[in-house]
């Protein structure tokens, strides 16, 4: 299903609404500073009231059948408000992860609940060089029809809390995909310090934990490859709305504070600051929903354009987040601030998959270069 | 796609697959085949000059005859009447074909003088200039820049002294590119010195063989000649011949700069489109064994990021437009990127080739890139530098306050 564009706009307005008043600064600040790092009372809301984790969970497992479009579109709001909530882990990794192993058992057994908001879920692929590479996966799968893993998983996102975790592990076929309840005895989940704390990651240690094999043996390389395209263009939305932010943020700063008798806004080492700031802007904008755009209508350019938004938002995110703290000078260097959370969820979005190196050579592998 | 819009398009390709051969598929380029030039600028010889500006009016004409030489035109001025989007439709069906280049007539005459002439002129003026224009008899130019008056454009100097019905204009006009190949210009003068500078000018339509217009070609860095100083001295143009009001003419100018940026800037296919494309990129680095390097694989990936996100940012606007909506500041954006892109390609390039792009070894598709090279600077300048370009952005978009001007 596509939504047009004033129930894109729609959209829009209800879930920045909805997080104006359920995520505003000083709640995420809380919450940052929490464990778990989210308020499940305002997650039942979203899941309640905007039905945000039954957004792309298709009609025939409970959800509402939308598509990247809709899904970028909420990830620019909650991007722009550095919601903290198990969304990205549930929605934007465990979702297309179920949905890429084409295994409708493990869809039916495990959507119709994270669509109406009573599951949470995440994606466990990186060990602790920090890669999505399944090539490099060390954690084992033994057994055959009872499997149980073992091994470890570092960079889960929301690892502490996800009642469903999605690990990738070795077996004799090749890397696979497997679920783990959250309470499974050899389970523990440790939660790791982070550069953003608005985001949060758990470390796992794995010991003979029993699971269940999702799609077929050795087909976690193809799942994950999948899943990291949709996930880089979601998060290629949630950064371009965090850079449209930092652009907002820093030109009403320019047009209001005063230096030598002047607004700041009116010197052109700060106006041109601004301008560089809007052209990352609207690049990443562009490259994110016309990624987005292309994903929902299956195109054979989908690819190359995932591999485009991701690097392409990546750099915005990191250049807005920048300038924002230099044009708001030393306050802007203050942890009372907002700039330093902008900061950190860029610089660490821009690290999440692997960083400039993995996703140019991402780009270029699509190109045939 | 509507019935209007499927006939429409169905008529642009009869007409091409008359007049026109298939442009050759430019998935399918293989390295050392075909044309290598990179130029930008023509550095073609006068005689040549003059056969490419000819055939540049002939298909310009067969346009015209066909009903696309002039798509968004009023009627009773020869053009069809139709929208914009039918004009960006059949752009991208004529993109197809193999085409003679037509920039000469289009990129300043039919692209921004047309639609100002169409905006201000008295109907006389009107009907004698547009159907020539867009017919490809008529060749305009921007006489705006002056040695004095550049990115300040109100700064002008150029005087027009009122005498009876006519105007006397004196002053130097340069940089007017297209000026050696054209019939008229579109003047910016200087009638009240008193007045706030803004205030005082006034545009007048100059016929580029009235007596006292002299073209003097001014060599570019890339050798050709493609620009040119203009010298008016004693020129008497008729008062009818003045576009707006007298003091009105910032107004005018306006209209030609905001057309100005909607036409500069668009990425173009030829020669310039292949310098962007990733094919033509990695067939270069093939070519020169540099294909493994890393870190030229990670400029050539940024690089390769921008001119797609500047592509998508560009289809954006086209889609926009298509839904009837006014298109934001991507061509602004575009514009700004559109020279960096390039430049950074062609130093990508210079990386790549090394030593070969300063001396010509006779390789194919190797010191060809120069030609880009040195076209490059340009593009950072004209139709608003890009220091301007930032300035309209901070102030027009987010509204950042305007600098202290005199
Ligand atoms: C190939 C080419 C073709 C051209 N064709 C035409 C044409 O057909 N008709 C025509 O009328 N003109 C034409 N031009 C002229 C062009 O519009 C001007 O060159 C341009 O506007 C800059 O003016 P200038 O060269 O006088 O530079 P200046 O205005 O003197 O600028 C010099 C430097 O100072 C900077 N600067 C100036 N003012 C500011 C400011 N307020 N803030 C920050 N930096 C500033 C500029 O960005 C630039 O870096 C052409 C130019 C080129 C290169």
């Amino acid at each position: 299903m596509t939504v047009d564009d004033s129930g894109l706009h729609e959209l829009r307005s209800a879930v920045r609404e909805f997080l104006e008043a359920k995520s505003p600064e000083d709640v995420v600040r809380k919450l940052m500073e929490s464990e778990p790092r989210f308020d499940p009372a305002v997650w039942a809301q979203a899941s309640d009231q905007l039905r945000l984790p039954a957004l792309t969970v298709p009609e025939e497992y409970g959800g509402d059948g939308f598509g990247m479009v809709e899904l970028g579109v909420v990830l620019e709001e909650m991007g722009r408000a550095l919601l903290c909530a198990p969304f990205f882990s549930t929605v934007v990794l465990a979702v297309p992860a179920l949905l890429a192993s084409g295994d409708a058992e493990a869809c039916a057994r495990h959507l119709p609940g994270i669509a109406d908001g009573r599951t949470t879920a995440t994606l466990a692929v990186a060990e602790d060089a920090g890669s999505w590479d399944t090539a490099l996966v060390s954690a084992r799968a033994v057994g055959d029809g009872r499997w149980r893993l073992t091994g470890g998983k570092s960079f889960v996102i929301d690892g502490t809390t996800a009642d469903l975790i999605l690990v990738v592990a070795r077996t004799v076929a090749g890397p696979s995909l497997f679920a783990v309840d959250r309470t499974a005895a050899g389970l523990t989940a440790e939660p790791m310090e982070t550069l953003d704390a608005t985001r949060a990651m758990a470390r796992l240690t794995l010991d003979a934990v029993p699971a269940t094999l999702v799609g077929a043996e050795g087909a976690a390389e193809r799942i994950v490859s999948r899943v990291l395209d949709l996930a880089s263009v979601g998060l290629a939305a949630e950064q371009a709305g965090g850079a449209r932010r930092c652009l907002e943020e820093s030109a009403a700063y320019a047009r209001t504070r005063h230096q030598f008798g002047r607004p700041i806004g009116s010197f052109q080492a700060v106006k041109h600051k601004c301008a560089d700031m809007l052209v990352q802007v609207e690049l990443a904008e562009a490259a994110s929903r016309e990624a987005a755009r292309l994903a929902a209508e299956d195109s054979d350019e989908f690819p190359v354009a995932a591999a485009v938004a991701h690097a392409c938002c990546s750099r915005a995110y990191m250049v807005a987040a920048m300038e924002n703290i230099q044009v708001h000078g030393g306050i802007g260097f203050t942890w009372e601030h907002s700039a330093h959370l902008y900061f950190r969820r860029a610089k660490s979005s821009q690290l999440l998959f692997g960083g400039p190196a993995v996703y140019h050579e991402r780009l270029l592998d699509r190109l045939g270069v | 796609m509507d019935d209007d819009m499927q006939d429409f398009t169905a008529d642009v390709r009869r007409f091409l697959d008359a007049h026109a051969a298939k442009a050759p598929d430019r998935t399918a380029f293989t390295w050392g085949e075909g044309d290598d030039s990179m130029a930008y600028f023509s550095s073609l010889p006068p005689e040549e000059d003059r056969e490419h500006v000819r055939r540049a009016r002939d298909w310009q004409r067969v346009r015209y005859e066909n009903g696309f030489g002039w798509i968004t035109g009023p009627e009773e001025y020869g053009g069809r009447g139709l929208t914009p989007i039918h004009d960006v439709v059949y752009d991208a069906i004529e993109a197809e074909y193999d085409v003679p280049d037509t920039g000469t007539i289009s990129v300043v005459g039919l692209g921004m003088i047309g639609p100002t002439i169409l905006a201000h002129a008295q109907p006389h003026l009107k009907d004698r200039w547009l159907p020539a224009m867009y017919r490809g008899d008529a060749i305009a130019c921007q006489l705006f820049s002056e040695p004095g008056a550049g990115s300040d454009l109100a700064s002008v100097t150029t005087r027009a002294v009122r005498d009876g019905d006519d105007w006397v204009l004196d002053g130097q006009k340069v940089w007017t590119s297209v000026a050696q190949h054209s019939q008229i210009g579109l003047a910016l003068t200087r009638t009240n010195p008193e007045a706030p500078k803004h205030r005082g000018i006034t545009a007048f339509l100059v016929p580029m063989d009235a007596p006292g217009v002299e073209v003097r070609p001014l060599r570019q860095m890339t050798g050709g000649a493609d620009f040119n100083e203009v010298f008016l001295t004693g020129v008497r143009i008729p008062d009818d011949h003045r576009l707006g009001e007298v003091d009105g003419g910032w107004t005018v100018a306006l209209t030609t700069l905001m057309n100005e940026r909607a036409t500069v800037g668009s990425e173009g296919a030829g020669p310039v489109g292949a310098a962007l494309s990733p094919d033509r990129l990695a067939a270069l680095m093939r070519a020169t064994w540099t294909g493994e390097d890393r870190a030229l694989r990670a400029r050539l990936a940024e690089l390769l990021v921008d001119v797609m996100a500047t592509g998508y940012l560009n289809a954006r606007a086209t889609r926009a437009l298509r839904s009837g909506v006014t298109p934001g500041p991507e061509r602004s954006v575009s514009k700004l990127m559109y020279g960096q892109n390039l430049t950074r390609a062609a130093h990508f390039a210079s990386d790549v080739l090394g030593p070969r792009m300063i001396a010509d070894t006779g390789e194919w598709g190797t010191y060809a890139w120069s030609e880009l090279l040195l076209a490059t600077p340009a593009l950072r300048i004209l139709g608003g530098t890009e220091e301007i370009m930032k300035n309209i952005l901070a102030e027009r978009v987010l509204g950042l306050p305007k600098e202290a001007r005199s």
